[in-house]
């Protein structure tokens, strides 16, 4: 029938020597990634719920077994709803607004622009992503200073006229999070929608401008559909990594004012090395875990990804 | 060719009179501008003990080697200490600030001390009786008091005067304070009227970290945080009402900044002492040594520093009332498991003499722990020491509880929840009983 099939059956019907070459090269495809998910997923989460069910405090001793953690998260814990609801906001938000909308308007307007200055922008673009976290942060601090000499103040305050300085991390921490994460995670979908948008056949662009169609209908008509697997992977990819990425805000704010901008894997931190109470940060993370495990498999439904690893139905030579 | 190697060793060992045997004791310090010395003089002490060791015809030679933490406060650096200790690398000997030692006893990292003070009244019999209480836990003594300093008001008396304040009004705040004449609100009243009046932007500033300074107005509203029957920790929720209301008031007036806590420390520093921009800064007095003469060069001679320059205690609450201060010891201590417990102590014995201590003393303004130490004249030439020495009578220490630094942590976030106007004083208050019930063991509320 297809040459896919015939190679299939080749293989299944093969002599040992085939079925060896097939076993080497489970072994050399497929085995760094086992190994690397065992190493610092599958160890670390057991390592994690062992620990959860512990008494470990500061000094890392375990002196037994309870499941005092637990009781604790669903009775004596007051500041987790409140936590659990700021990170759904602070996923999301920067989600919606950043890593997708804003990325997908970044990778079309670069590339609707000539090649030159789409690169150039992309790689503007790319610079918070590239800089070290912690030298990305200190611009922040410099940025939303909330003297005079803030260089948002400065702005405000020289070109807008603003009377008194404002001071963006005590009136409002949590869109500034988002804002520093986005500026960072907006450059991922950037790339990968750049990439796709170029793959798209320059032929159906012509075809549809001899047809008659505008910018916008060419994005709707054309470029948007053929985003559609790219725009759900960076969805369920970004929303784990936001679920649990959290330096940029221990940086920028120390999860303050007060627990304001304390989302749900820094409270775990704050919870675990700031008072040391290793095994209540322990049981709080197998939440996020399981989070994390929810999310992608809800998205995996959602976007019906199963659909994409399809093998193709059209022949490659 | 066993035999022959051992008869080489033997020969080698009886041609040798003494082979020195090195002991290395590891001692763990926190990098701290504020007080190079504590980890120097232990260094400095070994060649005294070496030749003690010496002239005893002992074969035995002490090697200190630091290691030096690059935690930013003592908080972070005992939780780090306890990791280190838990996973059993330890050092020989640490310095710590006095609260966290019951912490370290309770997990059975840290040496009893007893029996060794008692053997070696030469090193440790003259220290003050009071600083000891810094070091003990409920069966013992586990610490040796490295030094201690005094917390306070400091003053900019420049934006006084320019806010209308007399000169005799202004010299006669400390002695009115120390009488009780002067209340927390006033304070906040000339801080205000400074605001008001001058050009400073900030009336008063405080440490924008965890820490103990901020704890002073907790005890000037007569929180005292233990249970004096039981030791446990206690917390009294209308006084915590009250402390955290003077923050809260103090906010309201646009006195302290709402964002003091997320402020940079030297930014801080240079508000109060280099732009005349705040009224007053809570903090200590060895800030003096460290930063104020070096860095920002306020002048080192008595006369012209309080021409310009003054400090008093934490003001009573109330008319009436009693003002606080607060000492925050240093300590050396000893782990546990240390192979050579005899020589440690011998050498933190020999690092608390006399001459050492007064180093550390007269070069970072921190009050020295012997009372021989006041005839030294290069201490009686320091009169910052003499000057805080006055506050000592209404010092107080922070509690050796070994919960307490996790309930100054979540103090701390109280009051940041105050100052950004997320809690009210009395929210404040029921936040920090809510959290210390939920996350600390036997706390007694009233």
């Amino acid at each position: 029938m297809s040459a896919i099939a015939d190679d299939l059956r080749r293989e299944r019907a093969g002599p040992g020597r085939q079925r060896n070459r097939r076993r080497a090269n489970f072994v050399i495809f497929l085995g760094p990634a086992i190994v690397l998910t065992i190493l610092f997923f599958v160890i670390p989460v057991i390592i994690d719920v062992v620990v959860s069910f512990t008494d470990m405090g500061r000094s890392l001793q375990i002196t037994g077994f309870t499941t005092e953690q637990y009781e604790k998260i669903f009775g004596g814990d007051r500041r987790l709803v409140q936590v659990i609801g700021l990170t759904l906001l602070y996923v999301f938000a920067t989600l919606a607004i950043f890593n997708l909308t804003f990325a997908l308007v970044l990778a079309l307007v670069t590339t609707a622009t000539n090649r030159m200055t789409g690169n150039f922008f992309r790689g503007v673009w790319l610079l918070p992503r590239m800089s070290p976290s912690v030298l990305y942060i200190l611009l922040w601090v410099w940025v939303i200073n909330p003297s005079e000499f803030g260089l948002l103040n400065q702005i405000l305050m020289s070109v807008l006229g603003l009377e008194t300085p404002i001071d963006p991390l005590n009136e409002a921490p949590v869109m500034l999070i988002i804002i520093a994460n986005g500026f960072i995670g907006a450059s991922m979908g950037m790339i990968i929608f750049t990439s796709a948008i170029r793959a798209i056949p320059e032929h159906l662009f012509h075809a549809a401008r001899v047809d008659g169609a505008g910018s916008m209908a060419i994005i709707r008509h054309i470029t948007l559909p053929a985003l559609r697997w790219p725009i759900s992977f960076v969805t369920i990819y970004q929303t784990l990594s936001l679920l649990v990425s959290f330096e940029y805000i221990l940086l920028l704010t120390e999860g303050g004012p007060f627990y304001d901008t304390t989302v749900y894997a820094l409270y775990i931190f704050r919870r675990a090395f700031d008072t040391g109470q290793y095994a209540y940060g322990a049981a709080l993370a197998v939440f996020i875990i399981a989070l994390g495990v929810f999310f992608a498999l809800l998205g995996w439904r959602f976007f019906d990804m199963q659909k994409l690893l399809q093998r193709p139905r059209i022949e490659v030579q | 060719m066993n035999r022959i190697l051992v008869a080489l060793a033997g020969a080698t060992l009886l041609a040798t009179p003494v082979l020195a045997e090195d002991v290395t004791l590891e001692l763990w310090s926190r990098q701290d501008t504020s007080g190079p010395l504590r980890p120097g003089n232990v260094v400095k002490a070994a060649e005294r003990l070496n030749a003690e060791l010496e002239a005893e015809g002992s074969d035995k030679r002490v090697i200190v080697e630091v290691r030096e933490s690059p935690a930013p406060g003592f908080d972070e650096d005992a939780l780090q200490l306890l990791r280190v200790f838990g996973i059993g690398e330890g050092p020989d000997m640490f310095i710590q600030a006095h609260e966290w030692i019951c912490a370290f006893q309770q997990d059975g990292f840290v040496l009893k001390l007893d029996d060794y003070l008692a053997k070696y009244p030469e090193h440790f019999g003259t220290i003050f009786p009071s600083l000891w209480e810094s070091g003990k836990c409920p069966d013992g003594t586990y610490a040796i008091p490295q030094d201690a300093e005094a917390r306070m008001f400091f003053y900019n008396k420049k934006l006084l005067r320019e806010a209308g304040y007399d000169d005799a009004f202004i010299e006669a705040m400390p002695e009115r304070t120390m009488s009780g004449d002067l209340t927390m609100d006033e304070v906040v009243e000339i801080a205000k009227s400074v605001v008001d009046k001058t050009d400073a932007e900030y009336g008063i500033l405080h440490r924008p970290s965890k820490g103990p300074d901020y704890l002073m107005v907790f005890q000037t509203y007569g929180n005292d945080f233990v249970d004096p029957a039981t030791g446990e920790l206690l917390l009294e929720r209308d006084k915590l009402a009250e402390a955290f209301g003077w923050f809260e008031k103090a906010v309201a007036d646009g006195v302290i900044p709402a964002n003091n806590t997320s402020m940079e420390w030297d930014a801080i520093r240079a508000e109060f002492y280099a732009e005349d921009n705040a009224a007053f800064w809570m903090y200590g007095i060895w800030d003096l040594g460290s930063r104020a003469f070096p860095t920002y060069g306020l002048p080192e001679d008595e006369e012209a520093f309080f021409k310009d320059w003054g400090w008093i205690a934490m003001p009573a609450a109330a008319k009436g009332g009693k003002p606080s201060s607060l000492t925050h010891p240093v300590i050396y201590a000893i782990a546990a498991d240390t192979a050579e417990p005899e020589l440690a102590v011998r050498l933190l014995g020999h690092a608390s003499a006399v001459d050492l201590n007064t180093d550390h003393a007269v070069t970072t303004t921190h009050l020295g722990i012997k009372p021989e130490q006041l005839d030294d004249p290069r201490y009686a030439a320091a009169w910052p020491l003499a000057r805080a020495t006055e506050l000592l009578e209404v010092t107080k220490f922070l509690p050796n509880n070994p919960q307490f630094g996790d309930l100054n942590g979540i103090i701390y976030t109280a009051m940041q929840g105050v100052e950004t106007g997320r809690l009210s004083a009395e929210e404040a208050a029921d936040f920090v009983i809510d959290e210390a019930e939920a996350t600390l063991d036997n706390v007694m509320v009233k």
